[in-house]
C-alpha cells in the first residue's frame, strides 16, 4: 500500500488502528492568520512550534496525540477544533471548568467570553475576599468530537516541529491513553454527571456567590444609579426597556411603549392601514362594475383551474376506481 | 316479441353506423371541443346550433350502448357518453370550453357558462368535485365499441331459444336421468350433447312416486332485463364482467296452481333450466353452431332455487364472440303474468313447504311459514316489472343514472356486492375477496332505493300515520345531491324497526305489511309490492351499510384536510378488514351445527347460508350496543359446471367476522338481562328464557348493589389489556354455545399477538414484575407520580420558594409508552441480569412561585437550579425513607452553560424513577434577548463591545431557547392534550404503543422520529378535523369512523404513513381549541434547509408544525418510513386472507444497510424489551436463580437510573459521524445498529482541511485523473478507519461489525 507523502501541502501521517486498517492524519506547521477576521477567535498559537493537524480521530485525547508525537519532542499542549462553532458540545461542565482554568494562564487576552471564565477572570482581578468557584469533582473522560476535525499541537521548542514534519511516513500505531472507552466510558460519564450532593451544594453555592459578587462589582463599576441614563462617549443616551422589575440592571432609560423595541414597523403599518381605510368602496358605479366583473373572473378562473387539475388527475388514470 | 327484438336491432344498427362515424373523435374531448370551437369562431356569437349538432351526435353514441325496453332512442341519460364531461344538469357545456381554447383568455363568463359554473359549485360539493364526478362516470360504463358482438350474440341466442323443441312430460327424476345419461339410445332427444347435464333440483328433492311431471316448451318471450337493459350497469370490482340478464319466460301451460308448494315450481324451473343448458352446451359443441359459449350454473347466495344459467363467450374471434366486452349473459327463467300459480297466497306467513310424505311423522304439526321460499318464488315474477319501473324512474329523474352509478361505485368500494363471477380474462382472478354476507343478487335494490327516495313510501295501510317523517327528494336534484340523499337515508334508517314499502301505482299492498315485519328481518318491498328485496338480508350487514354511510357523510361533510373526500368516497378501496373493523376473527364453520332448525334451513335454501345468517343474527343479539356494526364475510360463491346439480360448497369454510366497536359500550364487564320482577315467579318470563337461551350457562341470576335482581352475564377479566378482548370473547362464547364451534382451534384473531408485541415476555416479567400487580402499569405510575407530588409539596417549609405546579411530561404518564411502566425496586434491579437493568425515568416539571430573588443571568439561573435541586433532594430523602435523590449536573448531549441542564433524579422506594426539572420563565426572556438581533445589539453595547463572538453566542442561545420552548412550553401542553385523548378514545393509547413499537423495531423511533410526533400522527387518525374535540364528548362517541381497537388504529396509521405525502404537511388539532384550526395548516410550507426534518405536523399551539419534527425524519428516513409502511400495509392486508404471525410485521429487514454494528446483548440494558428477544441471554449467565449476576459493571452497587449505554453510543455515533453516515437503531433493546454511508462521499474529492469526514488519500490514481494532473490531492472516505473507530468507541458494547458489499 502506497500513500503519498504529502497531500496539498500537508504531511501525511499514517496511523495504524489494526493490522489491516490505517487512518491518516494530515499535518502542517501552523501559521497565524495575518489579520484576525471578525469571526476568528483571538487565540494565537506560538509560531514555529505549533503543528496543525487535520482529520484527527474523533475520540483522540490530548494525551494520545502527545504520545503519538512523543518521539519528536515534548508537547506543551493540544487544542482541539478551536474555530469550530458549537465546538465541543460534549464537553462536560466539570471539565470545561477545570480546563478553562488551566488555559487561562496560557491564553492571554482570551476574549472568548465564555461566562464561567469571564467570571473567574474578574474574580481574580477583584481582591482577597473574592468568592471562588468550587468546581464539581471531575473524572478523566474522553470527549467524542465530530469526525474529520482539526487540532493544534504546540511543542515546547521549534525543532520538535521540524522533526515531526520530517517524520518517516511509515505507519505508526495509534497510542492509547487511560480514559475509559465504550461501555466503561458511558458508565463513567453517567456517574460523573451525578456527583455527591454536598459537592453539588458547594458548587452551586459558590457559583451563586460568585455571581452575586460580580453583580455587586458591576454595579460599583458602572456607577449607575437608579434613574440615571447611560450616556456613551459620543453623548448618546442609551434607551432601553426595563427588566422584569422595571429597571435594567446596567442602567438605561425606561421606555413607555412596548412596541418601541421590537415592533416599530408594525405600528407604522397600522397607521398606514388607517389611512387607506378612509376611501370608500362602491362609491362610484365603475367600482361596483369592476368588483362584479372581478368576482366573475375569479369564478371562472377557479373553474378553469379546477378543470385543469381534474384533467391532470385524469391523465394519471386516477379516475379508474378499480 | 321476436319482431320486437328485430325491430330494435334495426334501430340499433342505424345507431351503430353513427357510432362508427363518430368513433375516432368520441374518446377525445379536446377534439370535440376544438371542432366546436371552430364553428363558434366562425359564427362569432355562440349560437345554439353547433351545440345542437353535437348533442345529436351524443345521442347516437348512447343509443348503441344498450337496449331500451321500449326501443326508443330518446333517452335522456347520457352515461353512455364516453367523452362527455357534462352531467345532465348542465347539458351544453361546450361554449365554456370554446372561449378558453380559442385563446380569448378570461372574459367574464356569461349566460350559459355562468350558469354552469354556478351550478357546479352549488349543486355539487364544489366545482372540482363535479368535474371529478364527470371524469369518473365514463370509466364505469361498458365500452361502446365492444358491444356489437354482444348484440349479434343476443339475436342469435334469441333465435336458438325460440326454436328449441318441446319435450314430453315426464316425472322429474326420470327426466333428470334422461338428461344426465350419456347413453343416447335411452334418450329420446337425440341432439343432446355428450356432456351429462344435472338438474339442479332444490331441496326437498322430488321423489320417484310423485304424480306431477316436468317438461320443456320453448320460451314465450325473451327480454333483456336488469341494469344492462336500462344502461345503468356499473362496472364491478375485480374484473368481474358485465352481467346481461335475459328473462326467459316459461310458458304458463307448464304450471299448475298448486305448484307453489313443496318446491314443485322450483323443480319445474330447474328442469327447464337444465334443459336449456343441455341444449346450449350441445349446440356449442356442434360444428355449425351460430355461437359458442361456456355454460354454467350459478346460484346467488348458494340458493339452488334461484339457480340461473350463465353463458360466457368462447373467445374464438367469431362475430358473436363478445369476450372483449368482458360480459356474460345470464338466463333467468321467469313466470308469465298470466300463470296459473297461486301467487296471491305467497304472503310471508304462508307455509309453502308442507311436511313431505317421506317423513311420515304423523304428528299434526302446523307447518312453519316459509317467508324466504315465498319471496324466492315471487322473485321469478319481478324482472320485467323492475325493468319497467326503473325505466320510468330514469325518465322521470334526470340524474337518476348518475346518482345510481355513484351509489353503486360507493357500495362496490365497500364490498356491498355479493356476486362474483370470475370472468375468463379477469386480470386478478386470484384476488377473490371474501364478500359480505347477504348481498348476493341485490342489484335491483339499489335502484329501488333511489326510487323510494324520489317516489316515497306506501303508508302502512289503514293506520293514519303517513310516512310524514321523511320528505320526498326532489326529482331535479343533481346526481351528487341524490347520492347524498341516499347516503343520508342509509345512515339514519333503522331497518330492524322501520320497514320500507315503496309507493305502488295503485296504492295497495299485495300482502299484509305486518306479516313482512314479522317474518323478515329487514323489509324493503318493491314498487310492485310483490317481493321483499331485502329478504334474507342479515341486519348486521345493513348495520354495516349504515355505518359506512355515516362515515362517508362525515368525510363529505367536513373539511378534514388530510383526506380527499372524493377519493375517500369513490376511488379508494375501503374493504380492507384490518382498517375497517376493530376486531377481526376468522372462523372455521365447517363443523358448525344448529339443532332443531332443519325446517328453517329448508326455507333458506341452503344449509350454509342458513348457518351464516344465524351467526349474523345471534351475534347481533349478543353484542347489542357493544358493536356499531358486524360484518360477516363469506368466501365468494363459484359458478359450477352444468354437470353439477347442487351448489358447490364454498371453496373454504372460513368466514371472517369483523366488529366495529362502539367504544363507549364495547368493554362493559356485565351484560344485564331482564330483571326478575317477582322473585317467586322465577319460572321464567319469556324474556328470561330468551336471555338464557342466548347465553347458555354463562347467564346467571345476580343481585346488584342497588337491589336489582337480574339475569346477567359477567365477563371475567384479569388485566386492563384483556378488557379489550371482551367483544372477541363474546363472539367465541356465542359461536361455541350456538354452533358448537371450537373457540380454540376454529376461531382465530390476532389481538393476542398484538398484545404480546407490547408486553414483556413471560420469562423476564417473572423476574421483574412485582408480585402485587396493582402497583404496576400506567395506573401505578400515575399513583407514584401523585405520591411524589404530595411529597414534594409537603416540603414547603424546607424550600425557599413555594411549589406552584408539577406537570408530568412523560409518555409513561400519558399512557403512550410502548411498555406499561414497571416499578423496579432496588433489590430487583441489582439481582436482575444486566440486559434487564434499564430503569426508565419519567420526566416531571416543577414550577415555583415567582420571586425577585432569581438572578437575572442565564448561567447563574442554572446554578441556582442546582442549588434548588440539592435542597429538594436532601429534604426529600429525609422525609421519605428509602427514597434516593441525586442531582444530575448536566445533560449527556450538550454542554451549553446557558441551557437548562440540571435535573433531579428521584428513585422512590417502590422503584419508580423520576427526573425533575425546574421551569423558570425568566429564562425565555433572557434567551430571546440574546437571540433577537436588536436586543442583541443593545446587549453588546451594554457589554461595551467586550464580546465580539456574538454569532456563536447567538447560536448557543438559539439552541438553548429551542430546547427551552420545547421542554417547558410545548411538552407539558402536549402531555395534557395527549393524556386527555386517552380518556376520549380507549383505543388511542394502544394504537400509539403499537405504532411506536413498529417504528422502533424498524430502527426509526427516537433517532429519527420523536415520540411526540408519533403521538400526533396517531391522534390524527382519531380526531379527524378536531371538531368533535370542541363540541364535547357526547358528539364524539357518536362519530363514525374512529378506530375502536388498537389493531385497527395501528392498521390505519400504517396505511396513512404508506400514502402520506409529507410535503403537504398534516394538521392535527389535538388541543381542541377548534375554529382556528382550518387556516393554520392550509399553507404549510417547508422552508428548505431550516431543519433536517421534513415532516410538518402542526397543531393549534404550533402552527409551523416543526416542534417535534425539526430533528427528523430527514428526507432519507421519511422515504424509508414510507417504504416500510407500504410493505407492512401489504402484510396487514394479507392478514385477512391467510393467517400468520403478526410479529413478522415487526422484524426489520437489514439488507439495505452498508454496515451493521452488532452489539453484545448482555451489554444492552434494555435488551429485554427487544421484539425478537432470546430468553437464553438472561437465562444463560444465571446458573442459580438466587445468585446475583456479576458483570464488570456491577462492582458499585448502585442503580443507574435511565442508563442505556447502547442508546448513548448510538447518539454519539449520530453526532460524531453526522454528514458521513446515517445510523439507525431500535431504542427498545435493539442489538444491531445499521449504518448507511452518505452516497455523495463515495467519490474521490479534492483535499480540504475541514471536509467534515475522515479521509485517506486516494491510492489508485485513475488515468484520467493523472492526465488532469490532480493525482496528488485527491482523497476518499476512509471507511475502514471509521469502522475501526466505531469499534474502538464501542468497546465492550460492539460484538462485531458486518460490512455489506452492496455494489
Amino acid at each position: 500500500m502506497v500513500l503519498p507523502d504529502t497531500v496539498a501541502g500537508f504531511a501525511v501521517f499514517p496511523i495504524v488502528y489494526s493490522p489491516q486498517v490505517t487512518h491518516v492524519i494530515y499535518g502542517k506547521s501552523h501559521t497565524n492568520p495575518k489579520k484576525a477576521t471578525k469571526k476568528a477567535v483571538n487565540i494565537t498559537f506560538p509560531d514555529g512550534r505549533t503543528l496543525f493537524l487535520a482529520n484527527v480521530p474523533p475520540d483522540a485525547t490530548e494525551r494520545e496525540l502527545s504520545l503519538l508525537f512523543k518521539s519528536c519532542g515534548t508537547v506543551e499542549k493540544v487544542v482541539f477544533d478551536h474555530d469550530s462553532l458549537p465546538g465541543d458540545t460534549l464537553e462536560l461542565q466539570s471539565e470545561s471548568e477545570s480546563e478553562a482554568e488551566d488555559m487561562d494562564a496560557a491564553m492571554d487576552g482570551d476574549g472568548n467570553g465564555e461566562p464561567p471564565s469571564k467570571k473567574r477572570k474578574r474574580s481574580k482581578k477583584g481582591g482577597e475576599d473574592v468568592p471562588v468557584l468550587k468546581p464539581l469533582p471531575s473524572v478523566p473522560l474522553r470527549i467524542l468530537r465530530e469526525t474529520g476535525r482539526t487540532a493544534h499541537l504546540v511543542f515546547l521548542d521549534d525543532s520538535s516541529l521540524e522533526r515531526a514534519l520530517a517524520l518517516p511516513r511509515k505507519p505508526r500505531q495509534w497510542p492509547s491513553s487511560d480514559e475509559p472507552r465504550g461501555l466503561a466510558h458511558y458508565a463513567a460519564r453517567h456517574d460523573a454527571l451525578r456527583p455527591p450532593l454536598d459537592a453539588v451544594r458547594e458548587h452551586a453555592d459558590s457559583a451563586v456567590a460568585v455571581y452575586d459578587y460580580q453583580e455587586e462589582l458591576k454595579k460599583q463599576k458602572s456607577g449607575y444609579h437608579k434613574g440615571e441614563a447611560i450616556v456613551d462617549e459620543d453623548g448618546f443616551t442609551l434607551v432601553t426597556r426595563g427588566g422584569a422589575y422595571g429597571k435594567t440592571l446596567g442602567g438605561g432609560v425606561g421606555v413607555a411603549n412596548k412596541k418601541f423595541n421590537g415592533g416599530s414597523e408594525e405600528s407604522g403599518r397600522r397607521r398606514k392601514k388607517k389611512k387607506e381605510g378612509k376611501e370608500k368602496d362602491g362609491f362610484y358605479a365603475f367600482q361596483n362594475h369592476e368588483k362584479k366583473r372581478n368576482e366573475l373572473l375569479q369564478l371562472k378562473k377557479n373553474w378553469e383551474e379546477d378543470k385543469a387539475k381534474v384533467e391532470k388527475l385524469r391523465e394519471s388514470r386516477r379516475f379508474k376506481p378499480y | 316479441m321476436a319482431h320486437e327484438l328485430a325491430n330494435r336491432e334495426r334501430k340499433r344498427s342505424e345507431k351503430q353506423s353513427a357510432v362508427a362515424e363518430l368513433s375516432p373523435a368520441k374518446d377525445n374531448n379536446s377534439k370535440k371541443t376544438k371542432r366546436n370551437a371552430k364553428v363558434t369562431d366562425e359564427l362569432e356569437e355562440a349560437t345554439d346550433e353547433p351545440i345542437q349538432d353535437f348533442t345529436t351526435g351524443d345521442d347516437g353514441i348512447e343509443g348503441a350502448t344498450g337496449y331500451d325496453s321500449d326501443g326508443s332512442t330518446s333517452s335522456q341519460d347520457q352515461d353512455g357518453d364516453q367523452a362527455g364531461t357534462e352531467a345532465p344538469e348542465a347539458p351544453s357545456s361546450s361554449t365554456a370550453d370554446t372561449r378558453v381554447h380559442t385563446g380569448k383568455l378570461l372574459l367574464p363568463p356569461k349566460g350559459e357558462e355562468l350558469r354552469q359554473i354556478k351550478e357546479a359549485s352549488e349543486l355539487f360539493k364544489s366545482s372540482s368535485f363535479k368535474l371529478q364526478i364527470d371524469a369518473l362516470l365514463p370509466n364505469l360504463a361498458p365500452k361502446v365499441s365492444h358491444t356489437a358482438p354482444l348484440e349479434r350474440f343476443l339475436f342469435a341466442l334469441h333465435t336458438v331459444l325460440i326454436s328449441i323443441p318441446s319435450t314430453k312430460p315426464l316425472p322429474p327424476l326420470e327426466a333428470a336421468r334422461n338428461l344426465s345419461s350419456k347413453d343416447k339410445s335411452r334418450s329420446k332427444k337425440s341432439f343432446i350433447g355428450d356432456s351429462p347435464i344435472a338438474v339442479p333440483y332444490p331441496h326437498p328433492n322430488p321423489t320417484e312416486d310423485v304424480k306431477w311431471t316436468v317438461e320443456f316448451e320453448s320460451p314465450k318471450e325473451i327480454t333483456v332485463v336488469g341494469s344492462w337493459a336500462n344502461k345503468i350497469g356499473v362496472k364491478a370490482r375485480e374484473g368481474m364482467g358485465w352481467g346481461v340478464d335475459l328473462a326467459v319466460e316459461m310458458p304458463a301451460a307448464l304450471f299448475q296452481e298448486k305448484d307453489v308448494h313443496n318446491a314443485r315450481f322450483f323443480h319445474k324451473r330447474a328442469f327447464y333450466l337444465a334443459y336449456l343448458a343441455s341444449h346450449l352446451s350441445s349446440l356449442s359443441t356442434m360444428k355449425d353452431s351460430p355461437f359458442k359459449v361456456h355454460v354454467a350454473y350459478e346460484s346467488p347466495g348458494a340458493d339452488a332455487r334461484l339457480t340461473t344459467l350463465l353463458l360466457r363467450p368462447v373467445s374464438d374471434g367469431s362475430p358473436t364472440d363478445f369476450s372483449k366486452l368482458n360480459a356474460f349473459v345470464r338466463l333467468i327463467p321467469v313466470i308469465p303474468p298470466s300463470s296459473p300459480l297461486a301467487l296471491h297466497r305467497l304472503s310471508p306467513s304462508h307455509a309453502s313447504i308442507r311436511a313431505s310424505s317421506a317423513s311420515s311423522t304423523s304428528e299434526p304439526i302446523e307447518p312453519p311459514p316459509t317467508p324466504l321460499y315465498n319471496s324466492a318464488l315471487l322473485k321469478c315474477t319481478t324482472p320485467r316489472l323492475h325493468l319497467l319501473h326503473t325505466h320510468a324512474l330514469i325518465q322521470e329523474v334526470p340524474s337518476f343514472t348518475n346518482a345510481l352509478t355513484l351509489l353503486r361505485v360507493w357500495a362496490n368500494q365497500r364490498g356491498y356486492n355479493g356476486d362474483y363471477i370470475a370472468s375468463e380474462n379477469a386480470k386478478t382472478s386470484s384476488v377473490a375477496r371474501a364478500f359480505l354476507a347477504g348481498w348476493a343478487g341485490r342489484g335491483p335494490w339499489w335502484a329501488a332505493l333511489l326510487g323510494v327516495l324520489v317516489n316515497g313510501e306506501e303508508p302502512i295501510s289503514d293506520s293514519g300515520r303517513k310516512s310524514a317523517k321523511r320528505k320526498l327528494v326532489a326529482r331535479g336534484l343533481s346526481s351528487y345531491q341524490l347520492f347524498r340523499a341516499a347516503l343520508d337515508f342509509l345512515s339514519r334508517h333503522e331497518w330492524s324497526s322501520q320497514p320500507v314499502f315503496a309507493r305502488t301505482k295503485d296504492g295497495k299492498h299485495r300482502h299484509p305489511p305486518a306479516e313482512y315485519q314479522q317474518y323478515h328481518d329487514a323489509v324493503f318491498v318493491d314498487a310492485s309490492s310483490s317481493v321483499n328485496l331485502l329478504a334474507g338480508m342479515p341486519l348486521s350487514s345493513l348495520d354495516l351499510l349504515r355505518h359506512d354511510a355515516k362515515v362517508t357523510l362525515d368525510v363529505l361533510g367536513d373539511g378534514i384536510s388530510a383526506i380527499d373526500p372524493f377519493a375517500e368516497a369513490f376511488l379508494n378501496d375501503q374493504r380492507d378488514m384490518v382498517t375497517r373493523f376493530d376486531v377481526v376473527l376468522s372462523v372455521d364453520i365447517a363443523n358448525a351445527k344448529i339443532h332443531n332448525q332443519s325446517h328453517k334451513a329448508l326455507d333458506w335454501g341452503s344449509e350454509n347460508s342458513f348457518v351464516i345468517n344465524s351467526v349474523c343474527s345471534v351475534l347481533r343479539r349478543a353484542l347489542t350496543n357493544r358493536a356499531k356494526a358486524i360484518g360477516v364475510f363469506i368466501q365468494p360463491p363459484e359458478t359450477r359446471p352444468v354437470s353439477q346439480a347442487n351448489a358447490l360448497p364454498p371453496p373454504s369454510s372460513i368466514i371472517h367476522i369483523g366488529l366495529i366497536l362502539d367504544p363507549a359500550n364495547a368493554h362493559r364487564l356485565v351484560d344485564h338481562g331482564p330483571a326478575l320482577t317477582d322473585a317467586n315467579t322465577e319460572s321464567d318470563s319469556h324474556e328470561v328464557k330468551v336471555f338464557r337461551e342466548l347465553w347458555g350457562e354463562k347467564s346467571e341470576l345476580r343481585r346488584f348493589k342497588d337491589g336489582r335482581i337480574q339475569e346477567s352475564v359477567v365477563w371475567d377479566v384479569q388485566s386492563s389489556d384483556a378488557r379489550a378482548h371482551i367483544p372477541a370473547m363474546i363472539v367465541k362464547h356465542i359461536l361455541a354455545q350456538h354452533f358448537g364451534i371450537d373457540s380454540v382451534n376454529a376461531v382465530k384473531g390476532c389481538q393476542d399477538e398484538f398484545d404480546r408485541i407490547v408486553r414483556l415476555p413471560e420469562s423476564i416479567s417473572k423476574l421483574l414484575v412485582h408480585p402485587d400487580r396493582s402497583q404496576t402499569g400506567f395506573k401505578g405510575a400515575m399513583a407514584a407520580f401523585d405520591t411524589l407530588v404530595r411529597d414534594i409539596k409537603s416540603l414547603d417549609e424546607a424550600l425557599p420558594l413555594a411549589l406552584l405546579n408539577v406537570s408530568p411530561v412523560s409518555s409513561s404518564l400519558r399512557y403512550t409508552s410502548v411498555f406499561a411502566p414497571l416499578p423496579l425496586p432496588h433489590s430487583t434491579v441489582l439481582t436482575s441480569p444486566s440486559c434487564a437493568r434499564y430503569v426508565p425515568a419519567m420526566d416531571v416539571e416543577l414550577q415555583f412561585e415567582r420571586s425577585a430573588r432569581w438572578p437575572d443571568d442565564l448561567v447563574a439561573i442554572q446554578k441556582t437550579k442546582l442549588a434548588f435541586f440539592e435542597c429538594i433532594s436532601t429534604a426529600l430523602m429525609e422525609r421519605v425513607p428509602g427514597l434516593k435523590a441525586t442531582v444530575v449536573v448536566g445533560d449527556e448531549s450538550s454542554a451549553s452553560d446557558i441551557m437548562d441542564q440540571g435535573k433531579l433524579e428521584i428513585l422512590t422506594p417502590q422503584g419508580w424513577a423520576f427526573t425533575a426539572r425546574i421551569w423558570h420563565d425568566r429564562e425565555a426572556t433572557l434567551l430571546e434577548r440574546l437571540t433577537d438581533s436588536k436586543n442583541g445589539l443593545i446587549n453588546r453595547i451594554q457589554q461595551n463591545f467586550e464580546d465580539k463572538d456574538t454569532e456563536r453566542e447567538r447560536k448557543k442561545a438559539r439552541d438553548a431557547l429551542e430546547i427551552y420552548t420545547r421542554r417547558f412550553i410545548h411538552a407539558p401542553k402536549h402531555h395534557r392534550a395527549i393524556a386527555s385523548l386517552f380518556h376520549l378514545f380507549p383505543a388511542y393509547s394502544g394504537t400509539v404503543r403499537l405504532v411506536k413499537r413498529w417504528l422502533a423495531s424498524h430502527w426509526l423511533l427516537g433517532g429519527h422520529v420523536s415520540e411526540e410526533a408519533v403521538e400526533l400522527l396517531c391522534a390524527s387518525v382519531f380526531i379527524g378535523d378536531g371538531k368533535s374535540l370542541v363540541e364535547g364528548n357526547s358528539e364524539l362517541v357518536g362519530r363514525a369512523g374512529v378506530p375502536g381497537s388498537k389493531e385497527a388504529g395501528f392498521a390505519r396509521v400504517v396505511k396513512f404513513l404508506a400514502c402520506w405525502k409529507w410535503e403537504g404537511g398534516l394538521v392535527v388539532p389535538v388541543y381542541g381549541s377548534g375554529g382556528t384550526s382550518a387556516e393554520g395548516g392550509k399553507n404549510v410550507e417547508v422552508k428548505a434547509g431550516s431543519a433536517p426534518g421534513v415532516w410538518v405536523i402542526s397543531t393549534e399551539e404550533d402552527r409551523e408544525g416543526r416542534m417535534w419534527t425539526s430533528k427528523g425524519p430527514t428526507p432519507l428516513a421519511a422515504r424509508r418510513i414510507k417504504v416500510l409502511a407500504k410493505a407492512s400495509w401489504e402484510c396487514l392486508k394479507a392478514l385477512e386472507r391467510e393467517y400468520y404471525d403478526v410479529k413478522t410485521l415487526f422484524i426489520h429487514p437489514t439488507e439495505d444497510y452498508d454496515f451493521l454494528i452488532r452489539l453484545v446483548p448482555t451489554a444492552v440494558h434494555r435488551y429485554y424489551q427487544n421484539v425478537n428477544v432470546d430468553p437464553s441471554v438472561w437465562a444463560g449467565n444465571r446458573k442459580y436463580a438466587n445468585l446475583p449476576a456479576e458483570t464488570e459493571l456491577d462492582t458499585n452497587k448502585t442503580v443507574r437510573v435511565n442508563f442505556d449505554p447502547a442508546k448513548m453510543y448510538f447518539e454519539d455515533l449520530q453526532r460524531v459521524y453526522n454528514g458521513t453516515a446515517v445510523f439507525f437503531y431500535d431504542p427498545l433493546g435493539g442489538t444491531v445498529i445499521g449504518g448507511v454511508w452518505d452516497p455523495s462521499l463515495k467519490e474521490a474529492r479534492l483535499f480540504r482541511v475541514l471536509c467534515g469526514y475522515s479521509s485517506i488519500p486516494e491510492r489508485q490514481i485513475t488515468p484520467e485523473a493523472k492526465s488532469k494532473n490532480k493525482t496528488k490531492d485527491m482523497i476518499v472516505l476512509g471507511e475502514a478507519a471509521i469502522l475501526a473507530e466505531i469499534r474502538r468507541m464501542g468497546e465492550g458494547l460492539v460484538a462485531s461489525i458486518v460490512v455489506r458489499n452492496n455494489n
